[in-house]
């Protein structure tokens, strides 16, 4: 591999790694406070660059706020999917699951009956041209995921450490039980988990709607590989969720790079095999006491 | 009466772990409930707290019914729980598990009076506030859930066998803080299987055994109480 191979590639695995950890993070958060995999995670990626497609190649919004207005809206489907699935079938991990799982396919099917299946609906690229980075060239629409996704994990952050309530969210996913004992209110919680989960993969679907192609189905791929972090990051961790988004962002551009998709997803997988079998409990999970 | 139990029981699928059991707690006073493993004694606790929901009976705050409520709720009507196994938020600070002790509460004020209260009963915490309370000991971490519960500011403190599994010197040092929210008039529902500690510092006692209440009375009374003195406190 030449130098300007190298650096397009590791410039491409981070933004691969941002893509990633807004995913997981949002997959992460709720499961850690529900103890419940929302198979339809995917599907709010899907959505959220369905948003764009929307709002800036229909309507002619700018792409921006197009962006911006996704977070919300995605947010939204989340609060939704928390109301009216997780919170009546939480006693019942295997009905939770098919319900989550019956809520991609109604998603899919939904974006596909509205807009259409067949061929990915194009949408122009907001930003044209490319930035040099010594001798290689990578593009802007490519280059802006990572601030963006920076900037969201930042307020994440922000929120789950310094602010009262993300505390308590924080409380509710390591005993639910005794954060009821403190007054706080587990329903509460887990919306508002369902929500930042929604927010998060609907900015990651907004901001890879121009690169990406968008179809209904858009979700699949990325549901596989969001769980794989999670998996290896330790289920309700977000910070394992974070730096398992950047080893696998590694570990899938390069791979790719240098064979195909196929196979980077292949060694992805072989890399959270191998993790479980080092550590059951993921690189930054903690074992249940 | 503050707290009152009335023919409170409690149903786990098909067996009853707590049979129609009455219990008066005063203002300012310390009442324990002491027996064997399985007796039903952390149960009635989680009742009290609305962890668990009643097959009978009633209990009162002040006169008002409360069981049947939500655990939040019921935190907020003032009533804290020092659960068995201190269950403190292991990822959190000490400082954050305190915070939350106090997520209710709005005066910010008198919460910094509170958090500076905490530390001066328990000077260990203020030297390990930003650490994780995961990787604190076992008795820094009762500290840190009688100071979680404190932070409340509650009328009523329930706390499940604050001495299990503590060293001599730490049971002692746990001892030494209930007499001093004694003093300070507070109301405790103390379960404990260390009875002759709970007796110590109780001023009344019930004898729970398979989920029934078998023996009440003054604290200082069931001390001399031959069965109590033979079964709980091995007494030959």
């Amino acid at each position: 591999m030449d130098t300007v191979t190298l650096i397009q590639t590791l410039l491409n695995s981070v933004v691969a790694s941002s893509i990633y950890a807004l995913v997981a993070v949002g997959l992460a958060l709720a499961f850690g406070v529900m103890k419940m995999a929302n198979f339809a995670h995917g599907e709010f990626f899907m959505v959220g660059a369905y948003c764009v497609y929307v709002l800036y190649a229909l309507v002619g919004l700018p792409f921006p706020l197009a962006v911006i207005l996704a977070i919300p809206i995605v947010a939204l489907f989340g609060l939704v999917a928390e109301r009216l699935i997780f919170r009546p079938t939480r006693k019942n991990i295997l009905a939770g699951f098919m319900a989550t799982a019956g809520l991609a396919f109604i998603l899919q099917v939904l974006a596909g009956q509205i807009w259409g299946v067949g061929i990915a609906k194009s949408i122009p690229t907001p930003y044209m041209g490319a930035a040099d980075v010594g001798d290689a060239t990578i593009g802007w629409q490519r280059l802006i995921v990572i601030p963006c996704a920076f900037a969201m994990l930042l307020a994440l952050r922000f929120f789950l450490y310094r602010v009262k309530l993300g505390k308590a969210l924080r409380a509710c996913a390591q005993d639910p039980e005794i954060a009821a004992l403190q007054g706080i209110r587990t329903n509460r919680m887990t919306a508002l988990a369902m929500a930042l989960a929604g927010a998060s993969a609907g900015l990651a679907g907004a901001l890879m709607a121009p690169i990406h192609s968008v179809t209904p189905y858009m979700g699949h791929g990325v549901i596989l590989i969001a769980f794989v972090v999670v998996i290896v990051g330790g289920m309700a961790s977000i910070e394992g969720a974070i730096l398992a988004a950047v080893i696998l962002g590694f570990i899938h551009t390069f791979v790719t790079t240098v064979t195909d998709n196929l196979i980077a997803t292949m060694v992805g997988v072989g890399f959270m095999a191998l993790t479980l079998i080092v550590r059951p409990q993921g690189l930054l999970g903690r074992e249940r006491a | 009466m503050l707290l009152e139990l009335e023919d409170v029981s409690v149903r786990y699928r098909k067996i009853e772990a707590v049979k129609g059991i009455s219990i008066g707690v005063g203002e300012g006073e310390i009442v324990t409930l002491i027996g064997a493993n399985g007796a039903g004694k952390s149960t009635t606790l989680r009742a009290i707290s609305g962890l668990e929901r009643l097959s009978g009976g009633e209990i009162r705050l002040e006169g008002k019914r409360i069981d049947g409520s939500s655990p939040e709720r019921i935190a907020g009507l003032g009533i804290a729980h020092v659960p068995e196994g201190r269950r403190v938020f292991p990822m959190m600070t000490v400082r954050e598990n305190l915070e939350m002790g106090a997520y209710l509460r709005k005066d910010g004020d008198a919460l910094r009076a509170d958090f500076e209260d905490v530390f001066r009963r328990f000077p260990r915490l203020q030297e390990r506030a930003n650490q994780l309370a995961g990787t604190l000991s076992g008795g820094e971490q009762q500290m840190l859930a009688m100071g979680r519960a404190l932070m409340s500011r509650p009328n009523v403190i329930l706390m499940d066998e604050p001495s299990l599994g503590l060293s001599p010197i730490m049971c002692r040092e746990i001892a030494r803080i209930i007499r001093a929210l004694h003093t300070e008039k507070r109301t405790i529902v103390l379960v404990e299987q260390n009875a002759r500690l709970a007796l110590a510092l109780a001023q009344k006692g019930y004898v729970m055994e398979t989920g029934r209440i078998v023996l009440e009375g003054p604290a200082s009374d069931l001390r001399e109480n031959d069965k109590v003195q033979h079964t709980y406190l091995g007494v030959a």
